[in-house]
């Protein structure tokens, strides 16, 4: 037995050493004028949230490389640190520590999911890195955290607190609203968040949640769900969930409200491969978004140019949000002075206000939260389009 | 209520195609195979291959489903689980063998399509609503229930009333006497897989036809009920399994329906309650006629 | 020394979640020794987890306690559960062990106290490595002597041939039972640990994937000694990391290393020593294997 544990313990020590890996070198400064800047992305390009993750990695390295063209931050080129937490937790914690302790990087975005960020944010905010999230939407990113002090977390992605009333509110103000049922995949973080956004926001519009029917990602039929929804006679439905559930509901509610029906969508009604499989359906959806790719402004229409010339496709709105949160992290560093003073960029970030982003006017509020313009959109010829 | 039937059984036999197949690897050679989803969700890429590039219609695209996917299952043995049979290894290593297999299937597919919800081309399925007294019925459902009872029939014409039968059913009782008894046991273990994979593979095109979303990571929420669907029904029948998915569907809906609103979130605890009862009150399911007693 | 703390400031959760699962793997182990295939360790382990954060954080119980209290309150649920399933073998006992584990992620889902989909955040991260690791030991070494003790002995023979076993007089039912009971505990104190190293839980982190994953630990590392698990939960917890350079690929790598390590050692990785010395055995004449 001891010699099988000492076995078990050269193991250990062999694979410890080979995820070890290198110590980090420092980069050579003789390339350029000046040291690159490092900025960590940390995003889940594989595991269940490998939808969102390549698109948040195209926008930011889209923006890098903008940056980087135009001179960098005082001369010094912005070097990203892409790292995979495979939609894991435990894994996003390592990708976290690594970036702080093995890449030193100047600042984190990330990470894509909200369950994530409640385990890999707290080792910024103790080590004191300032760390953006990019597509958080969740409650207790920023401003008030489980976890305590949360100062040096920021988030360029709008939170569902702000986009689900404000959809609401446009739905009933054009659509008068009074009865509704509310639909949820309860067994998934971000649409119980939803869910419980929504019930607040009906409550203080004054509308009446005539029944709350709750499914799971497993469910394989929809139609029962909704014709009970149907039961109810409601003016709308408001439904939270990923995109592999979203479509499932707009497509029963095509079926058997033929005449149409109104769904105020979550986030996950937000993509174009869900107005897509929606087909006929989709124009019944009305979602809060935080932007809107139609939109003439130039710094949205030359981004969407840029990143279409570059990738071949259109972007979505995480790959905007990613690019965003760049944008707003090399500015604040230009007027930090120093990039690498933590509590300077900090503070510059702090500071950030009104940035033209293709999100809009881009600043942060007391809490670290983004300000920027809500976008109510609905869906017409298989495009989002403003709602009102 | 009509409509709630209907759905019902739409359900069920959706939960039937998939659970099927995997009853059948279960009884025939102990493996609890954990591809099975994967081969779920590579049957509605495959009739997506055939709409969106030979341009056949949905029926017919379903078929190719249940053809390539069988072929697949039989690669997949051949990969996975020949090798473990050849060593003589305990039947849950050929479990493990089967999820390393998924995984590394479900990741090359998202790296060739993409792990976004992809789409049937526009127009390619058929859109017919029947409307019977007040209850509106899809029409696509209707050619998802009658193609899963004409494939369920097959299969028990197949196991019951031809050689090729009567050889899986020799050799899920005792392989080595199936072997001595003149039986070709490999080209029995070949058809095992290809109809068990070819009717899982059958089951995710018509599910991806129902809701005209389909993704790589698909078939893994389903894996469960699966289970469920086996268990209930009895490991050995595969009537069983039938029987165990229509009862899950019907089940379902029914909680659905019946359960006040304030506990419909406990509906899925009903389904896994009943299954535990199932088990402790009669441990081998509804129909199954032998005492598992392996590990 | 340096050089192991620059290491540890990295990745000192992966070497926390190696322990971690290593405790996992011997509790699933435990119930496959005396002839128990178990899938209901996750929910035990979810048990510990939901125990210990939520009586630390509502009523300020300290750490040790709420451990324990959550080890016993899974030992407690476990000893009727064990009695219900005791006739149920093989495959049909793990499948009633996945529905009730199923039941427990329902009403966990459920349940406004504890958080429903959202599950428990800010939980206090108190979990010092030490913690995990001397826990690790403790368990090793206890079912190490247990293994070779009169009960050791009577569980092999149970999950041998029961039938035998109850003829020899071994009392097959208390057993069964013990192993059962045991294997929930050092799950749910697993989960205790687990739950407060970093932060955050929910129902999800519980599921029918975290169950199957423990029992692969524990068959990789293959079932015949207590080295078997740990190895298992080491090698599949560092794989991620290990294979990190592969980036978009490290699954593949990941599922094919799986289905390599059990298709040439379907007993597990510990056999790999002793396949290695009967072949030299072999070339040199000295044993007949076949």
């Amino acid at each position: 037995m001891r010699t099988r544990l000492s076995a078990v313990t050269a193991v250990i020590a062999v694979l410890l050493t080979a995820c070890g890996g290198t110590p980090s070198t420092q980069p050579s400064a003789s390339t350029g004028p000046k040291a690159d800047i490092k900025v960590g992305l940390a995003i889940s390009l594989t595991g269940a949230a490998n939808i969102y993750g390549p698109s948040q990695q195209n926008g930011a390295k889209l923006a890098m490389d903008q940056i980087n063209a135009a001179g960098g931050v005082d001369g010094a080129k912005i070097a990203l640190v892409v790292e995979d937490d495979a939609s894991a937790r435990d894994q996003g914690i390592t990708v976290f520590r690594k970036l702080i302790n093995e890449d030193k990087v100047a600042a984190i975005l990330g990470p894509t999911l909200s369950g994530v960020a409640a385990g890999a944010h707290p080792v910024a905010q103790q080590a004191g890195l300032p760390v953006i999230a990019i597509s958080n939407t969740g409650v207790g990113i920023v401003g008030k955290c489980d976890y305590g002090a949360c100062d040096w977390i920021f988030r360029a992605s709008l939170g569902e607190e702000t986009a689900l009333p404000a959809a609401l509110k446009a739905a009933k103000d054009k659509l008068n609203l009074k009865k509704v049922v509310l639909m949820f995949e309860s067994d998934q973080k971000f649409a119980a968040d939803g869910a419980d956004i929504f019930k607040k926001a009906a409550a203080d519009n004054g509308i009446t949640i005539a029944r709350t029917i709750p499914y799971k990602t497993a469910d394989v039929d929809f139609s029962a769900f909704v014709t009970q929804a149907k039961g109810e006679s409601p003016d709308a439905i408001l439904a939270s969930g990923l995109a592999g559930t979203a479509s499932k509901v707009l497509v029963e509610v095509g079926k058997q409200f033929p005449q149409g029906l109104r769904v105020v969508g979550s986030n996950g009604f937000n993509s174009p491969a869900v107005i897509t499989a929606a087909g006929a359906a989709a124009p019944n959806m009305i979602v809060g978004t935080a932007w809107n790719k139609a939109s003439t402004d130039k710094t949205n229409a030359d981004f969407v140019k840029a990143f279409k010339d570059k990738y071949g496709s259109d972007p979505d709105q995480f790959a905007t949000q990613a690019y965003t949160a760049m944008v707003v992290l090399a500015d604040a560093m230009k007027r930090s002075g120093n990039a690498s003073d933590k509590a300077a960029l900090k503070k510059a970030l702090e500071g950030t206000k009104d940035l033209a982003t293709p999100l809009g006017a881009f600043s942060f509020t007391p809490e670290h939260d983004v300000k920027q313009p809500v976008f109510v959109m609905t869906v017409k010829d298989g495009q989002f389009v403003p709602f009102n | 209520m009509a409509e709630q039937l209907y759905n019902a059984i739409f359900v069920g036999s959706i939960y039937a195609l998939f659970a099927v197949g995997f009853a059948l690897v279960f009884s025939v050679l102990d493996i609890l195979n954990l591809a099975h989803p994967v081969v779920f969700m590579l049957g509605a890429f495959v009739a997506l291959f055939f709409m969106s590039t030979f341009g056949l219609p949905a029926a017919l695209a379903a078929v190719a489903a249940f053809a390539v996917t069988g072929m697949f299952g039989i690669f997949l043995d051949r990969v996975a689980f020949a090798p473990l049979r050849r060593r003589g290894a305990p039947p849950l290593s050929a479990m493990i063998s089967s999820l390393g297999f998924a995984i590394v299937v479900i990741r090359l597919m998202e790296l060739r399509y993409g792990p976004d919800l992809v789409s049937y081309p526009a127009g390619s399925l058929p859109q017919t609503v029947l409307q019977i007294g007040d209850a509106r019925l899809d029409g696509l459902r209707l050619l998802i229930i009658g193609l899963a009872i004409v494939l369920m029939v097959g299969l028990t014409y197949v196991v019951r009333a031809t050689q090729l039968g009567r050889d899986i059913r020799a050799l899920a009782e005792n392989p080595r006497a199936a072997r001595l008894l003149g039986v070709d046991v490999d080209r029995a273990i070949a058809a095992t897989f290809f109809i068990s994979s070819g009717l899982g593979g059958v089951a995710g095109a018509l599910l991806g036809f129902a809701y005209n979303a389909i993704y790589p990571q698909m078939g893994t929420p389903y894996e469960l009920k699966a289970f469920t669907v086996m268990v209930v029904g009895g490991m050995g029948s595969l009537p069983g399994a039938v029987l165990g998915a229509y009862i899950l569907g019907i089940g379902e809906i029914a909680a659905l329906v019946f359960l006040p609103a304030e506990l419909a979130e406990l509906r899925d605890a009903l389904a896994f309650g009943l299954l535990f009862l199932v088990l402790v009150i009669r441990p081998r399911g509804l129909l199954g006629h032998r005492v598992a007693d392996r590990a | 020394m340096d050089a192991l703390a620059d290491f540890l400031r990295v990745y000192q959760t992966t070497v926390g979640v190696i322990g971690i699962n290593a405790l996992l793997a011997l509790s699933v182990w435990l119930t496959l020794y005396a002839g128990q295939l178990t899938l209901g360790n996750a929910a035990f382990m979810a048990i510990g987890a939901y125990g210990s954060a939520l009586l630390g954080m509502r009523m300020g119980v300290p750490f040790p306690l709420g451990l324990t209290l959550g080890a016993l309150l899974a030992a407690a649920l476990a000893l009727p559960l064990g009695l219900a399933v005791f006739r149920l073998r093989g495959v049909y006992l793990a499948i009633a062990t996945i529905g009730f584990g199923e039941v427990l992620r329902v009403v966990l889902l459920t349940v406004p106290f504890t958080g429903k989909a959202l599950g428990l955040n800010g939980i206090p991260a108190i979990t010092e490595l030490w913690h995990i690791y001397l826990s690790l030991a403790v368990v090793a070494y206890v079912l190490w002597r247990v293994q070779g003790s009169t009960v050791g002995r009577a569980w092999a023979a149970i999950r041998e041939d029961e039938i035998a076993a109850a003829s020899q007089g071994i009392a097959i039912r208390r057993y069964k039972l013990a192993a059962f009971v045991a294997g929930a505990a050092i799950a749910a104190w697993a989960g205790g640990l687990s739950a407060h190293l970093n932060f955050s839980i929910e129902p999800g982190d519980f599921g029918f994937t975290r169950a199957v994953q423990i029992l692969v630990f524990a068959v990789v590392g293959g079932t015949p000694s207590v080295a078997g698990p740990i190895v298992g939960a080491t090698l599949l917890t560092a794989l991620p990391e290990v294979l990190r350079p592969l980036k978009e690929y490290r699954d593949i790598f990941a599922g094919l290393i799986l289905m390599g390590v059990i298709i040439y050692l379907p007993r597990g990785l510990v056999t790999l020593a002793e396949l290695r010395k009967t072949r030299r055995l072999q070339e040199i004449g000295v044993a007949d294997v076949a």
